[in-house]
């Protein structure tokens, strides 16, 4: 044998060696993507880029009863696909099986939320996904407690080392894997999106609605209005405002206001998503509203009084049941069945 | 009972006493000096009254701190030093319910304009109503009064950097 040919031998097996080492495997990033008409006014933290193997453990977290202290409970128990990541009640129990003082919120389009939770307490994912793990009436469990359940667990430590560089399991790592998974739930493909993208002819009370749901009043001009648009904005029927929608002349919470300590902000609340807004009944912080038949009824006749009832509720609107059955119909244009039945959001232990 | 009574007189109190906090303008970004305005401070400074059609179509005169004045307090680029790269700097105004607009810092400035946009906290001689005030950006000489937004909370300075 020639020496050229030892050494080529040689270096066939280093390369075949060196292939099977356990190579240190880059996170792959993911480009989120979205329509043109929601804008980019996302909230992405430079310290957590959503990766594949991120978004992965962030779904199998999201599922995860071990993140309760009775192992009964996971994210999707309250924020359940099927109902936009709701759960219908009106108040959700907690793993020791106390309720909620608030409605559980929707889960599509996070991207677009700067503040979170009902009083906008939380600047992140990050920091919002720390509550319902550690409260006492949520999941209950410090994330110590849960970091060192997963370690112990066979499949995690490798799942952690994929997506952020080592084994080591901390709670930073949890509520960042789970906000990455959370970042990717973007709802765009209802009637009303496909409508936008010129896919989708409307029906006769669906475009009543749609006139309805962005007009203000004009009563000079003719114009008939509901002036949903001022707070719950453009095609993304969402922004980032707080308003006092008027429940109550006395408010029993006072929202917004326990957080700045502002009278001004008594009785203020987030704006909710209209994404999927037929699915995720009962309706307002309290849940007081079963259905949207009722919403459209308090904004239209029973709007409440009070010094900080938002400046665009001032007038009744008293809509006709002509009016109100169109707006409904609007409302339900933005169902997106494709975002509750997406596999990629759905329960990964279900295909073990 | 005379207890129970009292205990119970205590948690209601409890409840309803939310730590209420004085209202304040805070100026940041791209400042020398951050600022914490309260009403008070808002009354020593250099004041001014502009008048501003509002929705209803009339007339209306509003007091307060012109919005360079307040910026000058901060040292922020303007006037003299108001050129070059600076002119890529702009004010955001954020308000209590999170509205937001925004301002180039040419806009603001007497070197640019002769339009004076003021931080008001006054109206015919009264503070402003519930639900503008206590603070009111006032910007004249505008076809809506969209960006003379109510309960301003925040003012920040930054460089459009893209």
């Amino acid at each position: 044998m020639s020496r050229k040919a030892i050494l080529s031998g040689l270096l066939l097996m280093m390369v075949i060696m060196t292939a099977q080492m356990p190579a240190s495997r880059v996170p792959v990033p993911v480009t989120l993507s979205w329509p043109d008409y929601f804008g980019n006014r996302v909230f992405l933290p430079a310290g957590n880029p959503v990766t594949e193997d991120g978004i992965a453990l962030g779904r199998r977290l999201f599922y995860e009863k071990a993140l309760s202290s009775t192992d009964q409970m996971n994210c999707a128990t309250c924020h359940q696909q099927a109902k936009a990541f709701t759960d219908g009640k009106r108040f959700s129990a907690g793993a020791d099986g106390v309720l909620q003082p608030r409605n559980t919120m929707s889960l599509a389009n996070l991207l677009w939320v700067r503040q979170l939770f009902w009083d906008g307490r939380a600047a992140s994912l990050e920091e919002q996904a720390v509550t319902p793990l550690t409260a006492a009436h949520e999941m209950g469990q410090s994330l110590e407690v849960a970091a060192a359940k997963l370690q112990r667990q066979r499949r995690y430590p490798a799942l952690f080392r994929r997506a952020f560089g080592s084994d080591s399991i901390t709670g930073d790592r949890i509520v960042k894997a789970l906000a990455q998974f959370e970042r990717t739930l973007i709802s765009a493909n209802s009637r009303y999106d496909q409508y936008l993208q010129g896919k989708y002819q409307p029906s006769v009370a669906e475009s009543n609605g749609i006139t309805l749901f962005y007009a203000n009043t004009d009563t000079a001009r003719g114009i008939r209005g509901a002036g949903c648009a001022h707070c719950h904005g453009g095609p993304k029927t969402y922004s980032d405002l707080f308003h006092n929608n008027g429940l109550d002349s006395l408010p029993a919470d006072a929202g917004r206001q326990l957080i700045t300590g502002q009278a001004y902000d008594k009785g203020r609340f987030r704006v909710a998503t209209l994404r999927n807004i037929a699915l995720t009944a009962p309706y307002m912080h309290d849940g007081r509203f079963p259905d949207l038949e009722s919403v459209i009824d308090h904004y239209s006749e029973h709007v409440a009084h009070s010094e900080t009832l938002s400046p665009f509720l001032q007038q009744p609107l008293r809509l006709t049941g002509r009016e109100k059955k169109d707006l409904l119909a609007f409302l339900h244009m933005l169902t997106d069945s494709t975002f509750i039945t997406d596999p990629r959001f759905s329960n990964p232990f279900n295909n073990n | 009972m005379i207890k129970n009574c009292f205990l119970g007189l205590l948690l209601l109190m409890g409840i309803n006493a939310i730590a209420q906090q004085k209202p304040v303008v805070k100026v940041s970004g791209e400042v020398a000096r951050p600022l914490t305005l309260y009403p008070e401070n808002l009354r020593q400074m250099k004041r001014t009254t502009v008048s501003l059609k509002d929705r209803d179509g009339n007339d209306h005169a509003y007091t307060g701190v012109p919005v360079q004045e307040i910026l000058e307090q901060a040292g922020v680029t303007t006037g003299k030093t108001l050129r070059g790269e600076n002119l890529s700097k702009y004010l955001l105004v954020r308000c209590a319910d999170g509205y937001e607009v925004l301002f180039s810092l040419a806009e603001l400035d007497s070197s640019f304009t002769d339009r004076v946009v003021i931080l008001a906290d006054e109206s015919g001689g009264q503070p402003l109503p519930a639900g503008k005030g206590p603070f009111r950006l006032v910007v004249p000489g505008e076809k809506k009064p969209a960006r003379s937004s109510f309960q301003v909370t925040d003012m920040i300075i930054r460089f459009a950097k893209d």
